[in-house]
């Protein structure tokens, strides 16, 4: 099967139009970044805590709502999380101006109390205990008569099964009441009893809970920003000493700036939140975006050894119709894989597949209109001051390619002389 | 097949082998360590086991703190006056009132002697400047003490979590310094985060002091008439019991009768009336001025004083030698961990949790079963993708990704590096790049084919012709891949590390491999009539 069979497509002659879309697109972007008063930075960057907590029953966010302002907490919010049914939220609360203060902790308790969860502290919760602090009551208790039997270690034997309990709380989600316990596989009756006897369901499982202080988050911030810029700039120079071309190179950095500004651009409109994995997606899209022009810049170059001389127009026009199908199938098959981690790979990651969603359209888009069309404006605009301040006669093709005479070339494919190959092959 | 394809294919099969072996070689020191049942552990769990997980999936705790290292600048200081007293008083030396404009300088308002505490200074102080002028004398801590200083007190802080979380009994605990005064502290498996940081963070420095008056909810009242506090003594408040309004204030003698160093181990215990109390041991050293000090003041009150604050302040009925109780309302947790704590070690300085993340386990496993959901799709799709458009070769390429996948996961595990949520996102999209190539190299091989060439010839140029681009591309990526590096945070470092790999490996498969099973499927016949891409 073949998609294009040898196309002939005179991408350039819309280069203008593309140029405007593009300025277009950005725009936009930026209108979205500065109407919402910047971008909208996640914890990691803007600091704060943000809790993750699974319910046994329909959470009432309003009620929750009510129970967070007592806190104290300055401005927080709180919201559904993954699907309805998984009763889950996520809540968030500010950077505190007062140190030492610690928010979770804080809100479990206030949200415990304020649910009517067994305050006392004999009955553990099984649902917001871990496994250590049961461990540790049951060592306490023994309901299993271990301790002095010869060859058992208490602590080990009722570490094993504290596992196991919070191991089915797991496979639960969460406990409804401590009779759950009846499903635990491998522990004994009087375990089991004690449990009932001793322990409480509360409302509530802890799934994840994050807390960045203002210091780390700027730091953060700071690393990000300077990470982004230098991988950048490091593309820039392999580009450069690649092709031994200045306006390649640039070519190719315009390309990802603007790739970079689109998305984020992009990332604003839709409200999205911007995090470590949203920066780790974008600095995956600059690899991206950068692949996709290589492939067709190493195109061009070759296409210029050829001993035809043709205007630079015809060359990389020739060389993107000569990479589509490659370019569209590779898009294709990785959007198929992000596809895939966008709708199956969870909340986490639902933002990172959404970013290079956007950043492979906009970066296979930019590889044809944006990093191909400025090598033609920059040497077409060079050629022209060249022609204009050396002579008015007649020069030798303006068009052609930085001085990158074919034998010189050693950067180039090592097998691109038939000759050698004939002798690899030997 | 020809001596140079039997190399091909015996060097992909050894280079196979070994990754796949170093996998499940792996995977079994590990299982090993933890495997309680008798004989071997089953492969099943050694498969398991193979690659580390990070925090994000299977649970556990990351924390990155800041030692307050002017504690300890401070504490050197404090050192440095008593000294200073000490000898000045010895040497008849009188010194008026002392100020303290910062943690790490003094000054003195009147000095009868200067030239003699010149000489004090020199001799004892050497890691403080003097300057005195007109009766005033200053003193400032030279850099390179505080550095130290400063230096020795992270490292003390680290010493004692480490101590601390070892005694809690956490499997693969990372505790590293971060920057200057950064520890990062990450514990797999722990889903009990408010217990595990109050644990790190405790101080548990603990005096044992005389009381001279109190308790009293009245401060005033604890003072000598001319209400000022005596040079000696100090107001210290004692800890609030639930239920009770004010809190209690004792007036106890500053010099304390043994610290926390004096102890040789401490543990659970229980008190009158089975109250859960921590009972504690002392060293040979302590037990002698322990034994000195409550023999000379029976009948007298002793207060408990852990990190400025008064447990509690039990009558000394007799004379103690190696060993005393903790009373408080404790919950069994909490008499567990302060004994351990007390155990562990004091810390040097106080501790300020910068990032705390925790991650319970069923989030782990939900963003297991998740991450592997959308592999094992992305994969399928591609797969039927591929073959569906280039047929027989499309088989090709399917190999390769298998194989590159299969290589990615043992070089993981032979690297020991850590698998993560983001990771498996790098994953993912390895396997966008290993398709890439293999693209790369088919649309060739069609172009060849469609100017003419004999399918051999166009096999041959198509892999030759996509390598210098399959090279810049990838270099591409792993210098992007290098950048995400430099965060330091744990899961997108685990995706950085992957996707490297990943190319490396992706490299191999798709050159190297594919190459090879063409010319396997290709290179005996004599005549090649069409290709199946």
């Amino acid at each position: 099967m073949e998609l294009f069979r040898q196309t002939n497509i005179d991408f350039l002659r819309w280069k203008w139009w593309a140029i405007g879309a593009s300025w277009a697109l950005i725009l936009i972007g930026l209108l979205s970044i500065k109407l919402h008063n910047g971008l909208k930075f996640g914890i990691d960057f803007a600091g704060g805590t943000q809790i993750a907590l699974r319910f046994r029953q329909r959470p009432d966010i309003d009620r929750l709502r009510k129970l967070l302002d007592t806190g104290n907490f300055g401005d927080n919010g709180i919201q559904r999380y993954e699907a309805p049914e998984k009763n889950e939220v996520l809540i968030r609360v500010q950077q505190q101006k007062k140190e030492g203060r610690d928010i979770t902790a804080e809100v479990l308790a206030l949200l415990r109390q304020g649910l009517g969860a067994s305050a006392d502290p004999a009955r553990l919760d099984l649902n917001i205990q871990g496994r250590d602090n049961l461990a540790a009551r049951l060592v306490a208790a023994d309901p299993d008569r271990v301790a002095g039997k010869p060859g058992t270690n208490p602590a080990d034997t009722y570490g094993r099964v504290a596992e196991l309990i919070i191991a089915h709380r797991s496979r639960l989600a969460i406990f409804q009441s401590p009779a759950d316990v009846d499903g635990v596989p491998g522990i004994t009756p009087a375990v089991k009893d004690w449990v009932k006897a001793n322990t409480t369901a509360g409302p509530f499982v802890l799934l994840s809970a994050e807390s960045v202080g203002p210091q780390v988050g700027a730091d953060l911030r700071k690393t990000a920003l300077w990470a982004t810029a230098t991988s950048i700039l490091g593309m820039l120079v392999y580009i450069a000493w690649r092709f031994r071309s200045l306006p390649f190179g640039v070519g190719a950095v315009v390309a990802l700036i603007h790739d970079t500004l689109i998305t984020v651009g992009l990332l604003s409109l839709f409200g999205r939140e911007f995090n470590l994995v949203v920066v780790a997606a974008i600095l995956t899209l600059v690899g991206y975006s950068v692949n996709d022009t290589v492939v067709v810049y190493d195109r061009i170059r070759e296409n210029q050894r050829s001993p035809k001389k043709e205007p630079l127009e015809t060359v990389i026009n020739r060389s993107i119709n000569q990479t589509l199908s490659r370019t569209v199938l590779t898009s294709g098959a990785t959007m198929l894989v992000v596809l895939a981690l966008f709708f199956l790979g969870g909340e986490v990651l639902h933002t990172f597949a959404l970013t290079l969603i956007i950043g492979i359209l906009i970066g296979t888009y930019s590889s044809i209109y944006v990093a191909a069309p400025i090598v033609v404006i920059w040497k077409n605009v060079l050629g022209r001051r060249k022609l204009a301040a050396v002579s008015p006669a007649p020069a030798p093709r303006p068009a052609a390619p930085s001085p990158a005479p074919r034998p010189s070339a050693p950067a180039s494919s090592p097998n691109a002389s038939p000759g050698k190959r004939k002798k690899h092959r030997r | 097949m020809s001596k140079r394809l039997r190399w091909r294919v015996l060097t992909i099969l050894v280079v196979v082998a070994g990754i796949v072996g170093g996998y499940v070689a792996t995977g079994y020191a590990h299982a090993r360590k933890e495997w309680i049942g008798p004989g071997r552990p089953p492969l099943s769990e050694a498969l398991k086991r193979g690659i580390k997980l990070g925090l994000d999936l299977r649970g556990g705790i990351h924390l990155v703190l800041q030692v307050n290292t002017a504690d300890a600048v401070k504490a050197e200081r404090d050192e440095a006056v008593e000294t200073l007293r000490a000898q000045a008083r010895e040497q008849g030396v009188t010194l008026g009132a002392f100020e303290f404009p910062s943690e790490a300088s003094f000054t003195i308002a009147t000095v009868s002697d200067e030239k003699k505490l010149d000489e004090i200074a020199r001799r004892w102080l050497p890691d403080w400047t003097l300057g005195s002028a007109g009766g005033r004398a200053s003193f400032v801590l030279k850099d390179a003490a505080r550095r130290a200083t400063e230096d020795n007190a992270v490292s003390q802080a680290i010493e004692t979590i480490r101590n601390r979380v070892d005694e809690f009994g956490v499997a693969e605990p990372l505790i590293a310094r971060e920057g200057s005064d950064r520890i990062l502290v990450q514990l797999p498996g722990i889903d009990d985060p408010k217990r595990v940081k109050d644990l790190i963070k405790n101080t548990a420095f603990l005096e044992l002091k005389l009381v001279e008056k109190g308790p009293s909810t009245d401060k005033a009242q604890l003072l000598p008439p001319d209400g000022k506090i005596p040079a000696d003594m100090e107001l210290i408040e004692g800890k609030p019991d639930p239920g009770q309004r004010s809190t209690n204030w004792y007036l106890v003698r500053k010099a304390a009768a043994i610290t926390g160093r004096d102890l040789k181990n401490a543990r659970p215990s229980k008190g009158q009336f089975g109250a859960n109390s921590v009972s504690f041991y002392l060293t040979a050293a302590g037990a002698e001025k322990f034994g000195a000090f409550t023999g000379a003041n029976v009948n007298r009150y002793l207060a408990i004083v852990l990190d400025k604050r008064v447990q509690s302040a039990p009558v000394i009925h007799e004379r103690i030698t190696d060993q005393g109780q903790i009373n408080g309302s404790f919950t069994p947790e909490e008499a567990n961990d302060l004994a351990l704590v007390l155990r562990a070690g004091a810390l040097p300085a106080g501790l300020t949790y910068l990032e705390e993340r925790t991650v319970g386990p069923s989030l782990g496993l939900d963003s297991i079963r998740k991450g592997i959901a959308a592999s094992v799709a992305g994969g399928l799709l591609v797969f039927v993708a591929v073959v569906f458009y280039y047929r027989r070769a499309g088989w090709n390429a399917v190999l390769a990704l298998i194989l590159n996948a299969i290589l990615l996961l043992g070089m993981m595990s032979l690297f020991n590096a850590t698998l993560t949520l983001p990771g498996i996102a790098g994953f993912i999209l390895t396997i966008g790049m290993a398709v890439d190539s293999n693209v790369l190299i088919f649309e060739r091989i069609r172009e060849e084919l469609r100017a003419g060439r004999a399918p051999k010839t166009a096999i041959e140029n198509g892999f030759s012709k996509a390598f210098a681009t399959i090279i810049d591309t990838h270099i591409t990526v792993i210098i992007s891949a290098i950048f995400l590096l430099q965060f330091g945070t744990g899961p997108v470092k685990g995706f950085a590390v992957t996707l490297m790999i990943g190319l490396l490996i992706s490299v191999f498969t798709a050159v190297f491999v594919s190459h090879t099973v063409f010319e396997l499927e290709y290179g005996r016949r004599q005549h090649i009539d069409a290709l199946s891409i």
